[in-house]
């Protein structure tokens, strides 16, 4: 080890000007890797949905005669699959909400009640949310189906909401458990000695406590909801009951299809999810912190 | 501190799990009148209308109700496959193309049998209607009627006519015969280039092997053009041993293989989706397509240029032989799965939909994009033999007044499942991709639809 | 496990605590037992009605031999699990081991990192739909953008990337990679950033930099968050649907399928959904080690640490 520092010690100040110019240098072009690799696909997006029908098979690199008229037509619902587009949006925000809620209601309670109240026989509860976590939610399509139409809430929202927040809830109780444990015990200990129930121990203490990992996880479960479609398409499918997601695969149905118009559609589609991620970055990286490095 | 009582938190709890699983219990219809609908949205808004006029005329007629939902016709085919697994099923199910769905579950029993709904108008029906519409059954050992027939579709030539102008050829000139038309048109490509557009192609034909169904329907005419027509026949036996088949699947490869190898065909064809050479030929990336109804000209109608002078639309005259060509024709309509709990309103609702007056309302409320299954309406009704829209009597001829070949579907459950697995789009490829002999390819496709078949036997 | 990575599951924000192991001070009785429950209840009761019964329901409906036997006979079959191996090891190996090398690019600081980060994630928050679908087009021999670039740059016409096995196959990866690397990476940058500072002040004092530093403070500590999140991905990539069926469509000629399409396609394209729960359960022998592992490894640890 000593040998490496007096071998270093000997090196000019220019060398190492030098060598911060050339990692920077490198920086910079991965960077400019990572842009492209980034953005082309979603260029590609922005670029049919501002052309005209014929841009997507124009052979050009840009936009000939850029126009928004596609995202007039969705904004003001003038083509008719798009029709109750905004009805839709709302769908979709109902779903997302409801998963988000539900996902973090239901996984913040087990996960304090296995993981502060030690209830005998919790890990089951654990293993079976482990399990669930790792089987492939598309595995499960058609049984879950068949399921929902037992329980009658087909063709219900409903219906997907409760299947998406069970497969988003054995993640929350993950993140929760390994969060849950940078909350010392003490604080627990004396709120009972204050006399507190455990309910009120939750919403005082725990719930406070784990906003981060609740961001974070809220954050997953939005985009989980948001960016779900093989459920979406499977459980709704009358225009009264369909998601944006359903509704974008609308486009797929028939022969032609103004490829701008849903371009258009999944673009403005995209921007709550972007807007959620950015402004609760922050609370994402502490959330994922705590929960993530531990394996 | 709040005092929240630890039973109502239990009760909470409780409600809640039991609101997760229990919040809208099944209810089966109060009313004893009401049947519950889905049918498949229309490609174009107009046949969507169509379909709810002859819903609520018909409640308004019968007093019954009609709980109706459109849906896309994925979603629909997933739903209609998924509810006749579980048993939980709709009292009708209206699909435009029921073909890949229904000779598997009439098969196993799972639909019910409609003929009494179909009877007092087998004598109007044509032929095609009728044949696509019965199935057999493994249980009853007989075929019957599972469907009733309303709309019918066939496949003809889209070609721009002003590009054809344009290579300096005439759509007059165009032969009558089925690799005539092809080897006519492929003509346009050099001349076209030569003038400026570069990336133009002379054929849209998609002998794909992604689909699912264009690059099947093709080969099927090719087959049929080339005299092979008797690969399936209503015993419901693949005769691949017959030599005409053979020789017709051969020299179809061949001519089609060779079409993509003399690059008058866009290479990506091999693996277009279904909608890939619908925009494509949109946007004249190619001359000419050769797709399922007149969804490929209803889908341009706003631009009137295109829609009444630019595009035309051609039947197939003759096969290779010289002999006239027959159309491959489906039928779509409703069927009842078993099961549903108001067959009778159901029942009623299509003999309802079956008479002529309405099935035509229908029809050509949806501008004809599919015809009637009585063909004597295309004859009373002079919409259908108009030439306002130029694109419908070419159609009509093809599909209606001349001579006409149901699918293969409704002679046996294998065939849907052989060209599911894109045998003949992989015997192209095998050709083209792999250097395979032709005829090793079409022995190869033969050999693993034997082996389809020899698991479903009649 | 060592008191390090013990600190290190804490993160560095609190101290841990060494008593949370011991539970309520006098465990549950009476009142609080039945408030434990009823907080246990919801998640039982998802779980039950969800998880348990849909897996049941799928043994049974996959339960009849002959499928496996119409399942093995079908030529696309070996072709499909061949894929979705490839597909898995290859897209998430490839993957991981990209989000690792990110994440320690990303910790580096300056603004336009951060800003970069912006854009990076975008992939991850994009429908995936539309997404896949402009992956499509992008792709097309004739008309893509790529293959427009191509020429525009270096007059050179690229080949048609969905019409062959490989390139479709790899086309599906790439997309796949495309769309989770950012999650990936987030996750792994997360993991870095709690590695504590304290232990880098450490090593550099031995005069460990660089390298060295690398392999002996940080490849250890994240080489369990590696591990289990290179398995957890499997297991979501086994059951990817939406890439290979939007970028290939499983195409050419179904030999860009894996069991999740293959599957679906049984299941609603041939109006066989029993073959399409036996292609979806032949998966099983595979998934259920992966389960297994992961399990272990995820398992809030009692008494292991």
């Amino acid at each position: 080890m000593s040998a490496t520092t007096t071998v270093r010690r000997i090196r000019s100040p220019l060398f190492y000007s030098l060598q911060r110019l050339g990692v920077e240098a490198l920086c910079l072009a991965l960077g400019f890797v990572l842009v492209v690799w980034s953005l082309t696909p979603i260029y590609n997006m922005w670029k049919i949905a501002l052309d005209s029908h014929a841009g997507i098979f124009g052979g050009s690199i840009w936009p000939e005669a850029p126009t928004l008229e596609s995202f007039r037509v969705v904004v003001t619902q003038d083509f008719w699959y798009l029709e109750r587009f905004w009805h839709q949006f709302g769908n979709s925000f109902i779903v997302g909400l409801s998963v988000t809620g539900l996902t973090l209601a239901i996984g913040s309670l087990a996960s304090f009640t296995v993981g502060r109240m030690r209830l005998r026989n919790g890990w089951m509860l654990t293993n079976a949310a482990l399990m669930t976590y790792v089987i492939p939610a598309s595995f499960l399509a058609i049984p879950i189906y068949r399921i929902m139409q037992i329980y009658g809430l087909g063709n219900h929202l409903s219906s997907l909401i409760l299947t998406l927040t069970t497969f988003a809830t054995p993640y929350a109780i993950f993140i929760f458990s390994q969060y849950g444990k940078s909350i010392p015990m003490e604080l627990d200990e004396s709120a009972r000695i204050d006399g507190a129930n455990p309910l009120q121990i939750y919403i005082r203490i725990y719930l406070p406590l784990m906003a981060p990992a609740l961001v974070a996880v809220g954050t997953y479960a939005l985009l989980l909801a948001w960016n779900e479609y093989l459920y979406n398409f499977l459980l709704l499918s009358t225009p009264q009951s369909m998601t944006v997601a359903v509704a974008l695969a609308q486009f797929l149905n028939s022969d032609e299809s103004p490829w701008n118009y849903m371009m258009a559609t999944a673009i403005i589609y995209a921007v709550p999810p972007i807007i959620l991620y950015y402004g609760f970055r922050r609370y994402m990286a502490a959330g994922l912190t705590m929960g993530g490095v531990k394996g | 501190m709040v005092k929240i009582s630890r039973r109502s938190v239990l009760g909470g709890a409780i409600g809640a799990a039991a609101a997760s699983t229990l919040a809208r219990p099944y209810i089966a219809n109060a009313q004893a009148k009401t049947a519950v609908y889905w049918a498949g949205q229309g490609f174009i808004p107009q046949e969507d209308a169509a379909m709810r006029k002859v819903c609520e005329d018909y409640m308004k007629e019968s007093g019954n109700k009609l709980d109706y939902s459109l849906m896309p016709f994925m979603a629909l085919n997933q739903k209609t496959i998924s509810a006749l697994t579980s048993g939980d099923v709709p009292d009708l199910i209206f699909m435009d193309a029921p073909e890949t769905i229904l000779p598997q579950n009439a098969w196993d029993d799972k639909v019910v049998d409609v003929t009494d709904v179909v009877a007092p108008f087998e004598s109007q029906l044509s032929e095609t209607a009728k044949l696509n519409s019965t199935f057999y059954n493994k249980a009853t050992k007989k075929r019957s009627y599972y469907i009733c027939p309303i709309k019918q579709g066939a496949t003809p030539f889209h070609i721009w006519g002003d590009l054809v102008e344009k290579a300096g050829l005439k759509m007059e000139e165009i032969p009558k015969d089925w690799d005539g038309i092809w080897t006519y048109l492929k003509k346009t490509q050099a001349p076209l280039r030569s003038k400026g557009m570069r990336k133009i192609f002379a054929c849209g034909l998609q002998i794909t092997t992604v689909g699912p169904n264009d690059g099947n329907n093709l080969f099927r005419h090719f087959l049929i053009a080339n005299g092979g027509e008797d690969i399936l026949t209503t015993d419901g036996k693949l005769h691949t041993d017959d030599p005409k088949v053979r020789e017709a699947a051969i020299k179809s490869v061949e001519f089609m293989t060779n079409l993509y190898k003399e690059g008058v065909v866009p290479p990506e064809a091999l693996s277009w989706n279904d909608a890939d050479d619908n925009n494509g030929y949109h946007e004249k990336l190619f001359v000419m397509d050769f797709d399922g109804t007149l969804s490929t000209e209803l889908a341009m109608i706003k631009d009137q240029q295109a829609f009444y002078h630019d595009m035309k639309t051609l039947a197939p005259a003759n096969k290779n032989d010289g002999t006239p060509m027959k159309a491959m024709v489906n039928a779509g309509g409703g069927f009842i799965p078993k099961g549903a709990k108001n067959v009778e309103v159901a029942k009623d609702f299509m003999k309802y939909f079956m008479q002529a007056k309405v099935m035509n309302e229908n029809l050509k409320a949806g501008l004809g994009r599919w015809f009637p299954a009585i063909p004597q309406i295309v004859k009373d009704d002079p919409f259908w033999t108009s030439t306002e829209m130029p694109c419908l009597l070419p159609y009509i001829t093809e599909g209606v007044l001349g001579p006409t070949l149901p699918l293969y579907n409704a002679y046996s459950p294998a065939w849907g499942q052989l060209e599911a697995e894109q045998l003949w789009g992989q015997a192209n490829a095998d050709v083209i991709k792999g250097n395979m002999k032709v005829a090793d390819a079409v022995d190869k496709a033969f050999k693993r639809g034997n082996e389809i078949f020899a698991r479903i036997t009649i | 496990m060592s008191v390090t990575q013990q600190t290190l599951a804490v993160g560095r924000g609190l101290a841990a605590p060494r008593t949370w192991r011991k539970a309520w001070f006098g465990g549950l009785h009476g009142a609080d037992y039945v408030w434990a429950i009823a907080f246990a209840l919801p998640y039982a009761a998802i779980f039950l009605a969800f998880v348990v019964y849909p897996i049941a329901f799928g043994l049974w409906m996959g339960s009849d031999l002959a499928l496996y036997e119409q399942l093995f006979t079908d030529p696309r079959y070996l072709t499909t699990v061949l894929n979705t191996l490839l597909y898995v090891v290859i897209g998430v190996n490839v993957k991981m081991f990209l989000a690792f090398l990110l994440s320690g690019f990303f910790i580096r600081k300056g603004w336009w990192i951060k800003g970069l980060m912006v854009i990076f994630i975008l992939p991850w928050a994009t429908p995936a739909l539309p997404a896949y679908m402009s992956i499509h087009w992008f792709l097309n021999g004739q008309w893509g953008m790529l293959n427009n670039i191509l020429y525009a740059l270096f007059e050179f016409d690229g080949p048609t990337y969905l019409n062959e096995h490989w390139t479709g196959l790899a086309s599906n990866i790439g997309a796949y990679i495309w769309k989770t690397l950012p999650f990936w990476t987030v996750i792994l940058l997360a993991g870095r950033m709690a590695v504590p500072t304290e232990l880098y002040e450490a090593a550099a004092v031995d005069g460990a930099t660089g390298l060295r530093r690398f392999a002996h403070v940080t490849l250890p500590l994240m080489a369990n968050l590696y591990l289990v999140c290179t398995l957890l991905d499997m297991v979501f990539a086994l059951g990817d649907f939406n890439s290979t069926y939007f970028v290939s469509g499983g195409g050419p000629a179904m030999s860009t399928e894996v069991l999740a399409t293959l599957g679906i396609r049984y299941a609603f394209t041939l109006a066989l959904p029993r073959l399409g729960v036996a292609a979806v359960m032949s998966a099983l022998p595979v998934l259920i080690p992966l389960v297994i592992i992961l399990m272990r490894r995820l398992r809030p640890s009692e008494g292991q640490l």
